[in-house]
């Protein structure tokens, strides 16, 4: 899900950057830092605006000054139940891999329909249940999130494609 | 039914006895109907509406009205009392003495209260008799209490029996029924005679006692407490059998109670039973269960493997219940695993079953043998000169597979065996392909808990004769799972009860305590309720998503993984570390807190590349919890211990390889193959000419593979190899030369250099290496090296260039030869040297602005310039600049390219700010010096790119020189190369434009650039004086210097400088 969060973040600045649009300079190194980041359980997807940039404080030992920012972003939180559109990046006999946007999400084979199966005879491999549903690498899926696991600045999802108007996405 | 009734009421008249009260009796009545209802539903109807009749006349005196109304309903109300209602009223009590004993002890009881009645009563029965004949005449017959009912009673009886059983009783049996019923009457009249009190006491003696016990036997839930034996039951006798026989001892003497059935010597014991079993400790005995023990003597007599006579232990009544408690016994299986307790030599070692025996008494098992051929017995056997006691166990071998070869050696006479099936026999031990074969009692092998490591395990495993690993991992997770102890839960545990009377329940553990787990319930009904339950029935919950770790027996002990599936208690879950799919029981896992988990084992993580043998390396693949698994560079995987690893190879991150088209690759690099599968892969090892690849797109092998490296072809990283040291990227940084990225790009160009390398002949020292401090002439150069004819041993060395410090040849100065050139140039070969610098100058366009600066400089001002250059400026820039600069930076200055480029500016600068340039322009604009100043730009651009930069880093660049040469060297440069050269090029011409060019920069950078710089020169015309001259210059440059490192400085340190250059030309003046 989407949300319009009030974050905070300490920039450093170069000393070479000190002069007059300083703030402008620290408002483009927070977006370089910040977007398209994984925080802990969300994702930075874009940067509003940075409507607070403090004073700075030179750093003692290095001159870097450091600024605290506080702005606002667009994150992306998965929740467990979310349903996610996903594209099919890899797939092995025990499931396949899909990417929504940064998230990776595997879904298992058990979390198909039954009809579902693994069929390595076909190039590329692919799931299919013989008829109108054939996930490859390429295919766009609809996925429910089971689950999510966090690490330092990386998120892994398994998902199901197990019920209605879940899986492949016709066109 | 109607015994069970009775008791009941019997029960609870014992209590109503004291204070009866019908009417409160009937309410609690009303009470049991409903009871009674849902049990006993067919009866009900009748007897309800009856009832409901009835029990608002509880008065006696209307009981005989009562019963005549009530005539025809009194079957249903019969019905009624058989659902065992508590309050018995008078009348319904003796309406039915006569039908069950049960109710005339109480109606017995009730007496005193119905003597006056009795009249009534007997009208009743009478009535009741003939409808209800069939109500079991014996035990009217036998009855004794009737003593209330006196004369009458047997008329009526006789009237009753004769209405009921015509046929049934002959007439001789009703003369003799006639005899017996005056008896009766005559011991109830005797019964009448005695005072109720005694009549109570007889009673209660002859029923008292009974009553109790018969009912809770009879009642369908009894406390277990009242079923445990007691003094007064038969005592158990534990008798002695042969092992293994109890079962057919209990059936001899099951046969015998058969044959003596209804003989005269029936078998007097009440009961026999064994627990025998392998794994029993109640073994070895039958325990019969007799009033006496010599009836046991007796019932045992004769029959065979028991021993009545030699031992009978008498079974304590507190023990008695354990005799049958069920304990679930493990059961050997061929091929399970077990540890030996006995053989004190092979104590704790592992061995596995090949077979139990028939009586389930031993089982054989093989394990490894620890022998010793001798070589341990002769010294003791020859030292002591007496046998080695048995019993004291030395040090005890090492285990080995048995060696025909070892044997042989030394007790050849106590070996014979087979050398085709491989089986031996030594010292009276077998063995059979090296292992040790051996039938060992049941009770000498640890069973639970045996815990096999793998390590073990691979051993029996590798004494495969072909020498295959035929490892029967589901025997040994059998076993492991097996020996796993109880679950622990911990609290926060969600758990799910499947068994027990609480199935289903789930709940959140809160605490455990020994076997009993606390748990707030928190789905269901019972919600927000907290119960405890034995752990035995519970399993761990866990839903699809969960993140677990796998803790206890399994073999995936220590993997972490998201849960994908979950049938029972089996839980599917995907790992984290190989994205592969694994299942494990429920009990074995847990919330997993951490990330990441499993991943390495001891030293040896995932994805190490680790040396097996010399010739052999491979990357872990797999991380198990006793083994790795391992990818070699041929391709193959396999599995591995800790110790068969010779090392692990540290990661050479700077190794490098060729693919196949001889581009470099290196650690990092994506290449891909260029033949087979074209697989693509990030290059995770390089080890000689393979490298091993990790891809995400498979996870075979934790998605490694490995090939040559001259199959690969290179996809990213091409020059994209990032070589820049740590720390931030100034040159990218410097907003002003982001803002000028032309000029940025400019300033790169390297310099050109024509004609020969003036380096050519001259006279150098070495300064570094071996030859460092010989003299020598360079005969020849290349762009990096020189070739010196070295004075002193006649020979011609190749030294680096950057080595070479030029002198003069007659003076023995340290020179700069490119300096030299063009102060050479300056003295002489004006034109040469001016193109030299022209070109070489940053300010190539400034440059040819200046040349004719240069031109006017020297027609017109050169003789100041020249002065100064001489005198002021020279020594100060060029003397303690270039030259002094130059040896170190210098000559790396020219070489390197923005660098070189800045240092040829720098010098360049220093050059012409001494010669010409400052002073022409000055000169040239006579009073402009301000706008000089900024005309100074143009080139003084270069003057304060140069009083920054230029004579900066020359002059005094030097002199905190080293710093920006040493260090910062690169960005030193960019920075002073940007400076003037930004500005220079462009702002030029501003030559004609002072305003302008600064204003190219923010205004204040060129003054204050040039305000020191200037102060230097301007110290050279202005007060002509050579000292002041480098004072500023050594002042204004280090201050730059010292921002420097940041560019900004130039520009926007410059604007603070700007004052200080002020005041810096001020102090000149």
């Amino acid at each position: 899900m989407f949300f319009l969060h009030n974050l905070e973040r300490r920039v450093t600045l170069h000393p070479s950057y000190f002069g007059r649009n300083m703030h402008e300079l620290v408002t483009t190194k927070l977006v370089k830092d910040v977007e398209g980041t994984c925080a802990g359980d969300y994702y930075i997807i874009a940067i509003m605006d940075a409507f607070d940039v403090s004073e700075g404080r030179i750093l003692p030992g290095n001159g870097l000054a450091e600024f605290t920012v506080k702005y606002r972003a667009v994150v992306w939180r998965p929740f467990k139940g979310e349903v996610v559109d996903a594209i099919v990046f890899s797939i092995n006999p025990h499931g396949f891999f899909c990417q929504a946007g940064p998230l990776s999400i595997f879904v298992s084979s058990h979390l198909m329909p039954e009809e579902i199966h693994f069929d390595p005879n076909a190039t590329p491999p692919q799931f299919t249940n013989n008829a109108d549903m054939v996930i490859e690498p390429g295919t766009h899926v609809r996925v429910k999130i089971g689950g999510l696991r966090t690490e330092l600045g990386e998120m892994y999802a398994i998902g199901s494609i197990n019920g209605d108007f879940l899986g492949c996405l016709q066109a | 039914m109607a015994s069970n009734s009775w008791q009941f009421a019997g029960d609870g008249d014992e209590s109503d006895d004291d204070n009866f009260n019908p009417a409160p009796a009937d309410m609690s009545d009303d009470e049991n109907n409903d009871n009674d209802e849902e049990h006993n539903h067919n009866h009900r109807p009748a007897g309800k509406t009856v009832r409901q009749a009835s029990s608002p006349v509880p008065d006696e005196e209307e009981e005989e009205e009562e019963h005549d109304e009530e005539e025809d309903a009194r079957p249903a109300k019969r019905s009624r009392r058989d659902d065992h209602d508590e309050d018995e009223d008078e009348e319904q009590d003796e309406e039915e003495n006569e039908e069950i004993d049960e109710e005339e002890e109480e109606e017995e009881e009730d007496e005193e209260d119905e003597d006056d009645v009795h009249g009534g009563n007997r009208r009743k029965r009478r009535n009741k008799d003939r409808r209800a004949a069939f109500f079991d005449i014996e035990a009217e017959v036998d009855d004794e209490d009737e003593g209330e009912d006196e004369v009458g009673d047997g008329e009526e009886i006789e009237d009753f029996i004769d209405n009921a059983h015509p046929d049934d009783i002959a007439d001789s049996g009703r003369l003799n029924d006639d005899r017996r019923h005056r008896e009766l009457d005559r011991r109830r009249e005797m019964e009448a005679s005695l005072d109720a009190e005694k009549q109570a006491e007889i009673l209660r003696e002859r029923y008292g006692k009974r009553a109790p016990a018969r009912g809770y036997g009879d009642m369908a839930i009894v406390p277990r407490r009242l079923l445990l034996p007691s003094v007064e039951d038969p005592s158990i006798w534990a008798v002695r059998c042969k092992e293994g026989k109890e079962r057919e001892v209990i059936f001899s003497i099951m046969r015998r109670i058969e044959e003596r059935m209804g003989t005269k010597n029936e078998v007097p014991i009440t009961a026999a039973f064994e627990r025998g079993g392998v794994n029993s400790v109640m073994k070895g005995y039958i325990y019969v269960e007799a009033q006496r023990q010599n009836d046991i003597l007796v019932a045992l007599d004769g029959i065979l493997n028991v021993y009545p006579r030699s031992n009978m232990h008498l079974v304590e009544i507190k023990d008695m219940p354990d005799l049958l408690r069920v304990i679930k016994t493990p059961n050997l299986e061929p091929g399970a695993w077990v540890r030996l307790k006995k053989p004190a030599k092979h104590a704790g070692d592992l061995a596995q079953v090949i077979d139990v025996t028939e009586n389930g008494l031993e089982a054989r098992v093989r394990f490894i043998p620890r022998l010793d051929y001798g070589v341990r017995d002769d010294p003791v056997f020859q030292a002591d000169g007496k046998r080695k006691r048995p019993g004291v166990p030395g040090p005890r071998p090492p285990q080995r597979l048995f060696s025909e070869a070892e044997a042989r050696k030394r007790h050849p006479r106590h070996l014979q065996g087979n050398p085709q099936t491989n089986s031996w026999n030594y010292n009276g031990d077998d063995f059979e392909n090296g292992f040790q074969v051996k039938d060992i009692k049941i009770q000498q092998l640890e069973v639970k808990n045996v815990n096999p490591s793998l390590e073990e395990v691979t051993k029996f495993a590798s004494g495969a004769e072909d020498g295959t690993e035929n490892l029967d991992l589901k025997a040994l997770a059998a076993t492991l799972k097996d020996s796993a102890k109880s679950v622990a839960y911990v609290p926060g545990d969600i758990i799910e009860v499947y068994e027990g009377e609480q199935q289903g329940v789930i709940g959140k553990a809160t605490n455990v305590q020994g076997d009993i787990v606390t748990l707030q319930v928190t789905e269901g009904d019972l919600a927000g309720r907290t119960i405890d339950v034995p752990n035995k029935g519970l399993r761990k919950r866990f839903r699809i998503g969960d993140h677990v770790k796998v803790i206890g027996g399994s073999r995936f002990r220590d993997e972490v993984g998201m849960v994908v599936k979950i049938v029972d208690d089996r839980v599917t879950l995907l790992t984290d570390q190989t994205n592969t799919e694994i299942t494990v029981f429920s009990k074995d896992l847990r919330e997993a807190s951490d990330i990441g988990g499993q991943g390495s084992l001891g030293q040896y993580s995932l994805l190490d590349l680790v040396q097996l043998d010399a010739t052999t390396v491979g990357c872990i693949v797999k991380v198990d919890r006793e083994s790795v698994v391992v990818l070699d560079q041929n391709g193959d995987t396999k599995q591995v211990q800790p110790s068969q690893i010779t090392n692990k190879l540290p990661k050479r991150k700077f190794a490098v390889a060729a693919d196949r088209n001889g581009s470099e690759i290196r650690l990092d690099d994506v290449v891909r193959e260029y033949g087979g599968q074209q697989r693509q892969g990030k290059i995770i090892h390089v080890h000689r000419s393979y490298i091993f690849l990790h891809t995400t797109t498979t996870n075979e092998n934790a998605g490694v593979f490995v090939t040559r490296a001259n199959g690969v072809t290179t996809v990213a990283a091409k020059g994209g190899r990032n070589t820049a040291t740590a720390g931030p990227d100034l040159s990218s940084m410097n907003p002003a030369l982001k803002r000028n990225p032309a000029a940025n790009g400019k300033q790169m160009a390297a310099p050109r250099t024509f004609g020969p390398d003036r380096a050519i002949n001259q006279t150098v020292v070495i300064r570094r290496g071996g030859h460092k401090g010989l003299l020598g002439i360079v005969k020849d150069t290349t762009d990096t090296h020189a070739r010196v004819e070295l004075h002193s041993k006649g020979k011609i060395i190749t030294i680096p260039k950057a080595d070479l410090s030029f002198k003069d040849k007659i003076t023995g100065k340290t020179i700069d030869i490119n300096q030299r050139g063009g102060s050479r140039g300056g003295f002489g070969g004006g034109g040469r040297g001016g193109g030299e610098f022209g070109s070489r100058t940053p300010m190539a366009s400034g440059g040819s602005d200046r040349t004719p600066a240069w031109g006017s400089s020297r027609s017109t001002a050169r003789t100041p310039a020249w002065n100064r250059d001489a005198g002021g400026s020279r020594t100060p820039a060029w003397n303690d600049g270039s030259r002094t600069v130059n040896p170190y930076d210098g000559s790396r200055t020219p070489y390197g390219g923005a660098t070189a480029y800045g240092g040829i500016g720098s010098r360049t600068p220093a050059w012409h700010s001494g010669s010409r340039t400052p002073a022409p322009d000055g000169f040239g604009h006579g009073s402009k010096t301000p706008a000089w100043s900024a005309g100074s730009d143009s080139w003084g651009s270069k003057t304060p790119g140069y009083g920054a930069s230029a004579p900066t880093p020359g002059a005094s660049g030097d002199a905190w020189g080293y710093t920006p040469g040493a260090g910062g060297g690169n960005s030193s440069s960019a920075y002073d190369a940007p400076t003037p050269g930004g500005g220079l090029s462009a702002p030029t011409p501003g030559a004609a434009l002072n305003a302008p060019t600064p204003g190219a920069y923010s205004a204040p950078t060129p003054a204050p650039v040039s305000a020191p710089t200037p102060g230097a020169w301007q110290g050279g015309w202005g007060s002509g004086d050579a000292v002041s001259a480098p004072t500023p210059g050594a002042l204004g440059a280090p201050t730059p210097a010292a921002y420097y490192s940041a560019p900004t400085p130039a520009a926007y340190g410059g604007a603070a400088e700007t004052p200080g250059g002020a005041p810096g030309y001020a102090d000149d003046d």
